[in-house]
């Protein structure tokens, strides 16, 4: 522990020199950029800086990354508390309860909320990451595929609580994602399947294409669908500080989101995203007015937000314990300090305390800039609201095709999210649910190839599920969940999520 | 306003004219990477740019143009105007995708001969490592064991017919052994999962598993090149075991478009031969632990040749997943 802190204030030392503070505060500004902008997202922003970072030292180079990295899980909420266009694909959860809230006229305090959320979880999970690195990579290292498969299960068993209304219809659109993800060569094969020749389609239905698609354009199109247009929302600035009656129903989402979305983040995948999800079925579970999810519930925001943010520290436990990438973004940041000379790997932390340290107090640093920067500036994105209608919506679809065209230089990647758009302005109107698709998406390919690889390892012998621990474990409290709302549907027929849809049906003309 | 008409036609029929006499280069070249930024072949493609911008007094930008393990970049070069603009840094699955298309019966993205061979920059042989608490102490007791429990041993991989799917195939064909293939989406997670400890014995580029072999994580067993590995001088190759068609390289080459004119593939030839030697360069790869292989003409179209006829034969060898059963 008394080493620790002597690395720290080391650390510190290497983060506070004015040039690192500057590139910090570079990568934080243009991380909340890239997160405000809907399409373009952190793995853009990173790639497409990357090269600028050649000139730079290891450590500058790493510091203005990571400050784009979690700069951008700052900005992401911004768009989709106030347009419902999620402005990188972890914020594809704020973009229900954020954007209620904005209706309600709360959007200012949804913002705010986000923002401390963000700096909370971003902060506490430094912490974390300082403290647990290498223990907890050498246990995430301990996932393989068939614990990979139940977390996955486990995930998707959780997903059929996240709806309100008709179980059956979001568990249809979550089946319609699984399918969509299944488009693209078949890993364990080589086969192309669904891809029509179009080459592109190879790689599968990107995520950034489809959450923009389905949320954003689906948006656009249904509002000028709209016989009369939406009065614009104008908020007030003083509107931006949340009740204490906020706060208070923020207070627990922040800190469990904190540490969920941490957790995630140490497992492979694109983890900032799927602890966003997880977050809001978590809340939507342990809350006691499940009811208000969907109408602007405060911890609808609080809990997603805070968990990409904290997701983002632990995808870089793997990274700069063990030099093992768990997503594509640290892999471009492991990519940005080998070009230094700097090997990653399990001697990373000895060899290069200086980088390690600093790079730790960076975090710290650049989440404070952040906040500074955030809060205030809350106000200024506000005011993107004021814009009319006519004017801004437009704007905004060149930005949306601008920045899917920019993730991959694909045009393939354009078409995907005019005719995902189409799809959920259908789905809208026929009154379905469009993220648990999103998630479908995301989960699809995780799934089938962690099953099939399993299934590979075992021979085909699907004991190979039991006979893990982990395995085991996680199947096993996904059983007892499904075992738990059996009984609560034997012992009565009205549960709340009927309740709700009652509810609703009441309020419909 | 007629006459407006034909002046402007006139000109534009006489515009490419005009461009096409020009020294080459007289506007920016595209070196398209077809993998994501943070790959080998984008961490090639960068210093390759940077020297050749250097030595053309002309810049030369990296283009990421990323989908289907390559196939979509590589196919957007092949359909690019001849014209020198154009260029490609392409690796060893140039050769494997075509094969894997033929396999499959489907119209293939894109066939090696639309491509004009430049130069050969890297070549670096891959090699095996096992988990260090395996038993396997050398490559003789591995295939011995392997032979004794035919699909019992496991691999990861790239993904399926990708690099290090196929260095692999070769060796079972070469020693006559089957292990089982447990594909995953790139080489970071085929790490992952043999310091997991979920899969028996991974084929990789040295820089990749170097830090880990000296920690002590993982085992080297041998390597797939001519040579022995500079960093592992320990450790032998195949060849050297007596397997000469265990022969594997993961490589970066320059490539243009067929039907480039001479003159421009010579001077493409000569300005990556001096920007190789540039000291820049030469730092930038040394950073990245790869060595400098350079072949060009005859020499690198012999090699790509030899190799893609290898290439060819292994993925043909593994064939259809579904026909093995």
């Amino acid at each position: 522990m008394v080493e620790t802190l002597g690395n720290l204030a080391a650390g510190f030392s290497v983060a506070l020199s004015p040039p690192i503070l500057f590139y910090a505060f570079v990568g934080c500004v243009i991380g909340t950029l890239v997160g405000v902008l809907p399409g373009v997202g952190p793995l853009a922003g990173i790639s497409l800086l990357l090269p600028a970072t050649f000139g730079l030292d290891a450590t500058r180079a790493i510091v203005m990354l990571a400050g784009i990295y979690y700069g951008a899980m700052y900005g992401g909420s911004t768009t989709s508390i106030l347009m419902r266009i999620p402005g990188e694909a972890a914020s594809v959860m704020t973009c229900i309860d954020g954007y209620a809230m904005a209706r309600k006229g709360r959007g200012g305090a949804a913002l705010s909320i986000a923002a401390v959320g963000s700096y909370i979880a971003g902060t506490v999970s430094i912490v974390g990451l300082m403290l647990l690195a290498p223990p907890l990579a050498a246990f995430a290292l301990r996932f393989g595929p068939p614990e990979y498969t139940a977390l996955y299960v486990l995930g998707l068993l959780v997903l059929a609580y996240m709806s309100s209304g008709s179980m059956l219809k979001s568990l249809a659109m979550a089946a319609l994602g699984l399918l969509l993800g299944m488009i693209g060569i078949d890993q364990m094969t080589g086969y192309f399947r669904y891809a029509y020749g179009v080459v592109e389609l190879g790689d599968g239905l990107g995520v950034v294409p489809v959450a923009v698609g389905l949320f954003g354009i689906a948006e656009i199109l249904a509002t000028a669908g709209q016989p009369t247009p939406p009065t614009v929302i104008k908020p007030k600035l003083r509107e931006l500080l949340p009740s204490r009656q906020e706060w208070r129903e923020a207070n627990w989402p922040i800190w469990r989101g904190t540490v969920l979305g941490f957790f995630i983040g140490i497992l492979p995948g694109s983890a900032h995203i799927i602890s966003s999800f997880v977050s809001y079925a978590v809340e939507k579970r342990v809350s006691r007015r499940p009811e208000e999810f969907g109408h602007g519930a405060v911890a609808g925001v609080a809990g997603p937000e805070s968990a990409n943010n904290s997701a983002t520290s632990g995808a870089m436990v793997p990274m700069l314990a063990l030099g093992v990438p768990s997503g594509p973004i640290p892999a471009v940041m492991l990519a940005a300090i080998m070009v230094h000379g700097v090997a990653p790997g399990p001697l990373l932390i000895q060899q290069q305390p200086a980088l390690f340290w600093g790079f730790i107090a960076s975090m710290y640093v650049g989440n404070v800039m952040l906040l500074i920067l955030n809060l205030p500036l809350v106000g200024l994105f506000v005011n993107i609201l004021r814009v009319p209608y006519p004017y801004l919506y437009p704007a905004i679809l060149v930005f949306a095709t601008l920045g899917v065209y920019a993730v991959n230089n694909s045009v393939v990647d354009v078409w995907i999210m005019l005719a995902t758009g189409v799809l959920g302005w259908v789905l809208r109107k026929l009154d379905f649910e469009t993220a648990p698709v999103v998630l479908g998406v995301v989960l699809a390919p995780l799934l089938e190839l962690s099953l099939r690889q399993s299934l590979a390892m075992s021979d085909g012998r699907y004991g190979i599920f039991v006979q893990r621990p982990i395995a085991a474990t996680l199947l096993a409290v996904g059983a007892a969940l499904v075992l738990l709302n059996l009984y609560a549907v034997a012992r009565r027929s009205v549960d709340w999520r009927a309740k709700m849809a009652l509810a609703e049906k009441g309020e419909a003309p | 306003m007629r006459h407006c008409f034909a002046v402007l036609l006139l000109l534009a029929l006489v515009a490419p004219m005009a461009s096409a006499q020009e020294a080459y280069p007289s506007r920016p070249i595209s070196l398209v990477a077809p993998f994501p930024p943070g790959g080998v072949a984008d961490l090639t493609a960068r210093p390759v740019a940077a020297a050749m911008e250097k030595v053309l007094k002309n810049p030369v930008g990296v283009v990421n143009k990323t989908g289907a393990a390559g196939a979509v970049g590589m196919q957007y070069v092949a359909a690019s105007k001849p014209d020198g603009y154009t260029l490609l840094l392409a690796l060893s699955s140039i050769s494997i995708i075509p094969e894997a298309d033929k396999i499959f019966d489907r119209p293939p993205a894109f066939t090696v001969d639309q491509f004009a061979p430049i130069a050969l920059i890297s070549a670096d042989p891959t090699i095996l490592v096992v988990p260090a608490d395996k038993p396997w102490k050398t490559a003789k007791e591995f295939i011995e064991d392997a032979r004794k429990r035919p699909g019992q041993i496991s691999f990861s991989s790239s993904g399926i017919y990708g690099t290090l799917h196929m260095a692999m195939e070769l060796l079972s064909h070469a020693a006559g052994i089957k292990l089982r293939h447990i594909p995953t989406p790139g080489a970071g997670p085929a790490l992952t999962a043999i310091l997991g400890g979920h899969v028996d014995a991974l084929a990789s580029g040295p820089a990749v598993v170097l830090p880990h072999i000296k920690s002590g994580k993982l085992r080297a067993l041998a390597g797939w090149g001519d040579k022995r590995v500079a960093a592992l001088p320990d450790v032998p190759t195949f060849k050297e075991l007596g397997y000469p068609d265990a022969e594997f390289y993961i490589w970066a080459g320059v490539f243009a478009p067929k039907g480039t004119p001479e003159p421009i593939l010579a001077k493409l030839r000569e300005t990556l031969r001096t920007a190789v030697a540039e000291p820049d360069f030469k730092a930038a790869m040394d950073k990245l632990e790869t060595p400098i292989a350079f072949k060009q003409g005859e020499e690198f179209q012999k090699f790509f040749d030899a190799d893609g006829k290898r290439l060819a034969a292994g993925v043909r060898k593994v064939g259809k997943v579904e026909d093995k059963k």
